[in-house]
């Protein structure tokens, strides 16, 4: 326990060493602009049919979430035991309850939970690596460079592929498709639409009401995925700010540079706690029960 | 300084949450690309997933569901069986509560049996001995007035011869004072020995 302890501190006093770096640098005059540390500038260009496919700091957190999802979880599923004996067990447990008791159990019948567990439990797991990974300082800032024993490496930096917008959207694309798939499948395209008007709707009022839930269908697009995707780069800004960033751009001296680093350090770490022990998992959460419910509404006999 | 701060960061938030500057898309610009690899590495992760980690995890979980199940169910039996087992040991005991119970009544009753058997033949044993005794003492007392008799008999002879300075013969005397001391009653002697 206490070397795990040692570990995580060792950790935080590098990440935010790491953040604070330009305080004793702004000296250097270096033109610092926050939204360079979301750029994606391409490491390996790759062009298919015209798109751009090349890799990238967002793409290579894909991979980071993607691989940490299969090995994770795939590796502790494989040496379970029905008598618990480690603690990885436990922890996967609990997530696999949380997913299946919770989100998919917990908003829709028996056999659209069956149906529909290896996509929701897939989706949480991801989003949640994708959110994790995100606060772990890796060496992914391509603009800048830090000269360590001789070797140019990219800066430390923390990024999230959850604080692009393209992935929120893309996976909010996926249920958004999967959900009206599921409500045509259930009641055929008329039965389905007709299903968005509630029942006692009659005669005029039918085709505004049917707007507007078109509409709130169309926005439940933005909803799903810029609740997610705000949330995250909202809590990646505050700790840019706070780790420093802050007191970069306002370049108050050394006496001012100091005092207001210290205080938004200590805000920092506060922020950080929050992001990690809370927002992303809370997220991760949502947007999966959400994706439940909205499945669960497209197949529900009354709306 | 607020003012500087203000003017530093507040474009840039502004930027950032409406997205329509050019050159600060990097915060909300979709790329068709990122979205592609997303789906792609979705895919994968949920292909992988489906195939090696929830039938482990769902297989873990039905076992574990079995074995509640069947400790239960073996919970349930012992403790029928116990509770048999335990009718029937309250059984034998009441049972060997009253057998307990019959023998000693029994034995009591033995006891008294035997007690006043003994007594009685305790009794008859004295009785026994008592009469024994007293025929012994009759016996006795018989013998000794024979013996007397005979005495008295042989000093009346020696007495007589004494004052007469005759003998009779011997055995001419004897029957005289045979015929003498028959008169004689010696039941007084006796009955006084027998009260």
């Amino acid at each position: 326990m206490n070397r795990r302890w040692y570990a995580l501190a060792t950790w935080l006093t590098v990440t935010f060493g790491a953040l604070f770096a330009p305080v004793s640098a702004f000296a250097s005059e270096v033109e610092f602009s926050p939204d360079d540390e979301f750029a994606l500038p391409p490491w390996i260009e790759i062009n298919i049919f015209g798109i751009d496919m090349s890799i990238n700091k967002a793409v290579f957190y894909i991979f980071l979430a993607t691989v940490l999802t299969v090995a994770v979880v795939s590796l502790v599923a494989r040496r379970m035991k029905v008598r618990p004996e480690s603690r990885s067990q436990t922890t996967v447990e609990l997530a696999y309850s949380l997913m299946k008791d919770n989100i998919t159990d917990g908003n829709l019948d028996p056999k659209m939970a069956a149906r529909w567990f290896p996509f929701i439990g897939t989706l949480f797991l991801f989003i949640w690596f994708s959110n994790m990974v995100g606060y772990i300082p890796l060496p992914v800032n391509t603009e800048h460079t830090m000269n360590i024993a001789g070797l140019e490496i990219p800066s430390f930096a923390l990024y999230a592929a959850t604080a692009n917008i393209s992935m929120p959207l893309v996976l909010t694309f996926v249920v958004w498709i999967s959900y009206h798939v599921e409500g045509i499948r259930a009641k055929g395209l008329v039965g389905y639409v007709r299903g968005w008007v509630p029942a006692g709707v009659e005669g005029f009022m039918v085709g505004p009401i049917l707007v507007i839930e078109v509409i709130s269908h169309l926005v439940r697009l933005i909803s799903l995925s810029v609740r997610l995707f705000a949330n995250i780069l909202a809590g990646h800004l505050l700790l840019l700010f706070m780790g420093g960033g802050l007191v970069i751009l306002l370049g108050l001296g050394f006496v001012g540079s100091t005092i207001l680093g210290l205080a938004t350090g200590v805000l920092a770490v506060a922020f950080f706690l929050f992001e990690i022990g809370i927002v992303a998992t809370l997220q991760a959460f949502i947007f999966c029960t959400l994706t439940a419910i909205y499945l669960d509404g497209a197949v529900a006999e009354e709306h | 300084m607020p003012g500087d701060l203000l003017n530093t960061t507040m474009p840039l938030l502004v930027a950032a949450t409406e997205g329509a500057d050019e050159g600060l898309s990097p915060l909300v610009k979709v790329v068709p690309g990122l979205m592609i690899w997303t789906i792609l590495a979705f895919g994968v992760a949920m292909l992988v997933l489906k195939k090696y980690a929830w039938p482990p995890i769902t297989k873990m979980l039905d076992e574990r569901q079995q074995l509640i199940n069947d400790s239960i169910t073996s919970a349930e039996k012992t403790r029928s069986e116990a509770d048999l087992l335990l009718a029937d040991y309250r059984q034998r005991l009441t049972e060997a509560r009253e057998q307990a119970d019959e023998i000693i009544s029994r034995a009591r009753k033995a006891a008294e049996a035997t007690k006043s058997e003994a007594t009685s033949a305790g009794q008859e044993k004295r009785e026994e001995l008592v009469e024994a005794a007293r025929r012994d003492i009759e016996a006795e007392t018989r013998k000794a007035l024979e013996d007397i008799r005979k005495e008295v008999a042989n000093l009346t002879v020696l007495a007589t011869e004494r004052v007469t300075r005759k003998s009779l013969t011997e055995a001419d005397q004897k029957q005289l004072v045979e015929e003498a001391l028959r008169e004689v009653d010696f039941s007084s002697l006796a009955g006084d020995r027998n009260n």
